[in-house]
């Protein structure tokens, strides 16, 4: 990944509809904005409940933005997707 | 940072989250959430558990909120906008003391107390739970109002209740509530004791079963199906309605049926009151107060009949005026008395000796030895006193002015007696002795002696025989009990004669 990418961290629970909806809201706006220069890990709490505490998960789908820093969070399906641009500081072309 | 958005906000850790996450759950954005538990982070599914729980907390009838550690508020429940009047969205983020009324103590954690809600008019008393919950980590506080003015109302309505309860269970009618669609909803007791059936729950005509009281009335009735009249009952002024009641042991009482529309706070129609006043004891005095009144008429023009009969042959009798005078005052005093003693029985009837004993009482002396009366015990009927009277007062002044009476030494014995072979029959022997000597076939009186043979036949249906002995006018008299119509009769006679 080049250097100023997006280090995304998307909070997920099984195939729930709004974590399924958040992991396709997601891949459609990183790669209309920010094609080639993120990645996405999806971590998925029912597997493995317990790295809910490394970001402090509450609710679930969370986004976590790690790089770049500061760490930001999105909480919710990433529907709206204005906002989920703001969020993140992502300035649409 | 940029402005957050109040959609999907990003932050940096974490002072805002358990506000963001209530949010975001109130929002219906998440599907599950992590629960911190003894064996570490739990994923709690929120479809499928949230759903009914947000559905029911949003339809409760009471107000519910959760509050963040600043208590502001973080959600407020649809009847906690309503109470507070001013929408559950507004709500959000207004700090909770300010949904108190000024002055009021805040209400406390983990137990219940009473507080008045501040409105845009006024305030609410209610009654506040609150209970601390830890939501990711950060405290938060569930609190829940109840409205108290509902308590107050039901309380309000059940005193209202108890108190037409007493009435109805007091009342000496029979009153019975009708809802709209006709049925029972309360009844009196004696409404319960009067009705075919348990009334309550029944219509009007199910549960009384009605005749019309009389051929006017069964017109009325008539005029309506029992549907009907139960649809006219609960809709509509209803009054004065003689009516009985279709139940065998209640076949002689009447009563009166009216209903009147009942009605709520602003006027309208909610039902009817029935009642069915009692009329029975009305309805007996007012029979007997005409049958009186025809039986009066009636009989006072049989008493013109005969005080006219009286002075017409007294007349033709008499020798001069002051002998017509003489005669008719004994007559119409002999009437008097009869009347008197009718009156004083009530026109029930009288014993035959208390009669003779009024009417001969002028002539017996002071010892009563001149006419000695001696027979047994005899009830006359009230027909037979008038006759009976107008008889003996005959007998009486005759004896005085020419027969035993006349003399000093002259005595009338009078003895009776009853033959009950067959029909009882009483028989009456009149002995006149000690006076002057009779002619044989002598005539005395024609009036008088011609009123007696009318009497005893006539009235009496008896018979008569007159006989001028020398030593003494002697009349026997026989006339049967049964024959002479009892005052129950008489007034039948005289309701149809008038």
């Amino acid at each position: 990944m080049e250097q100023g990418g997006y280090n995304l961290r998307l909070y997920v629970a099984g195939q729930t509809p709004k974590s399924v909806a958040a992991i396709a809201n997601l891949n459609r706006l990183c790669e209309k904005y920010l094609s080639g220069r993120y990645t996405i890990e999806v971590v998925d709490l029912m597997t493995n409940p317990a790295l809910a505490q490394r970001d402090q998960i509450v609710a679930i789908p969370t986004l976590i933005r790690q790089l770049p820093e500061p760490l930001k969070r999105i909480i919710g399906d990433l529907s709206n997707a204005e906002k989920v641009l703001v969020g993140l500081d992502i300035q649409p072309n | 940072m940029s402005a957050l958005p109040t959609d999907a906000e990003a932050t940096s850790l974490p002072p805002n989250l358990a506000e963001e996450t209530v949010e975001a759950i109130h929002k219906g954005r998440v599907d599950a959430i992590v629960v911190h538990g003894p064996g570490g982070p739990q994923i709690v599914m929120l479809q499928g558990a949230d759903v009914p729980y947000r559905v029911l907390v949003e339809r409760m009838s009471d107000g519910a909120l959760i509050l963040g550690p600043d208590r502001t508020i973080l959600y407020a429940n649809r009847r906690l906008g309503d109470l507070a009047g001013i929408g559950a969205e507004n709500l959000i983020g207004m700090a909770f003391g300010s949904l108190f009324a000024a002055g009021e103590p805040l209400p406390t954690e983990n137990a219940v107390t009473q507080a008045r809600l501040r409105r845009h008019a006024g305030t609410l008393p209610v009654s506040v739970w609150m209970s601390p919950i830890s939501m990711g980590g950060d405290a938060a506080t569930l609190v829940t109002l109840t409205d108290l003015s509902v308590f107050v109302r039901v309380e309000q309505i059940a005193v209202a209740e108890r108190f037409a309860r007493s009435i109805l269970e007091q009342a000496t009618e029979a009153i019975i509530v009708l809802g709209p669609d006709g049925r029972t909803t309360h009844a009196s007791w004696v409404a319960e004791q009067i009705a075919a059936h348990p009334p309550v729950g029944c219509s009007f005509s199910e549960a009384f079963p009605l005749d019309p009281q009389s051929s006017s009335h069964a017109k009325t009735l008539a005029r309506f199906s029992r549907e009907s009249l139960d649809v006219m009952l609960a809709t509509k002024p209803f009054h004065g309605v003689e009516v009985k009641l279709r139940r065998p042991d209640l076949g002689g009482r009447s009563f009166l049926l009216s209903a009147g529309p009942l009605l709520n706070d602003v006027k309208e129609s909610v039902g009817a009151i029935v009642t069915l006043t009692e009329i029975t004891e009305r309805k007996r005095a007012e029979e007997q107060q005409t049958m009186l009144v025809a039986e009066l008429n009636h009989r006072v023009k049989n008493i013109l009949a005969v005080v006219q009969a009286v002075a017409s042959q007294t007349v033709r009798t008499s020798q001069s005026l002051a002998a017509f005078n003489v005669a008719f005052a004994g007559r119409i005093q002999a009437l008097a008395i009869a009347h008197d003693i009718l009156t004083r029985t009530r026109w029930i009837g009288i014993g035959l000796n208390e009669l003779l004993t009024a009417v001969l009482a002028p002539y017996r002396g002071a010892d009563g030895a001149r006419v000695s009366l001696a027979g047994p015990p005899v009830l006359l009927p009230a027909r037979a006193v008038v006759p009976l009277s107008m008889a003996f007062h005959e007998l009486a002044t005759n004896a005085s002015k020419y027969g035993a009476l006349s003399q000093p030494a002259g005595a009338v014995q009078l003895e009776w007696s009853v033959a009950n072979s067959g029909l009882p029959r009483v028989e009456m022997i009149w002995s006149e002795a000690g006076g002057p000597t009779v002619e044989a076939g002598g005539k005395r009186s024609g009036f008088g002696t011609a009123l007696i043979q009318r009497v005893i036949k006539d009235d009496l249906e008896g018979t008569v025989d007159l006989v001028f002995a020398p030593r003494g006018v002697r009349s026997v008299m026989s006339f049967p009990l049964h024959a002479i119509a009892d005052f129950a009769d008489l007034s039948g006679v005289s309701a149809q004669a008038s």
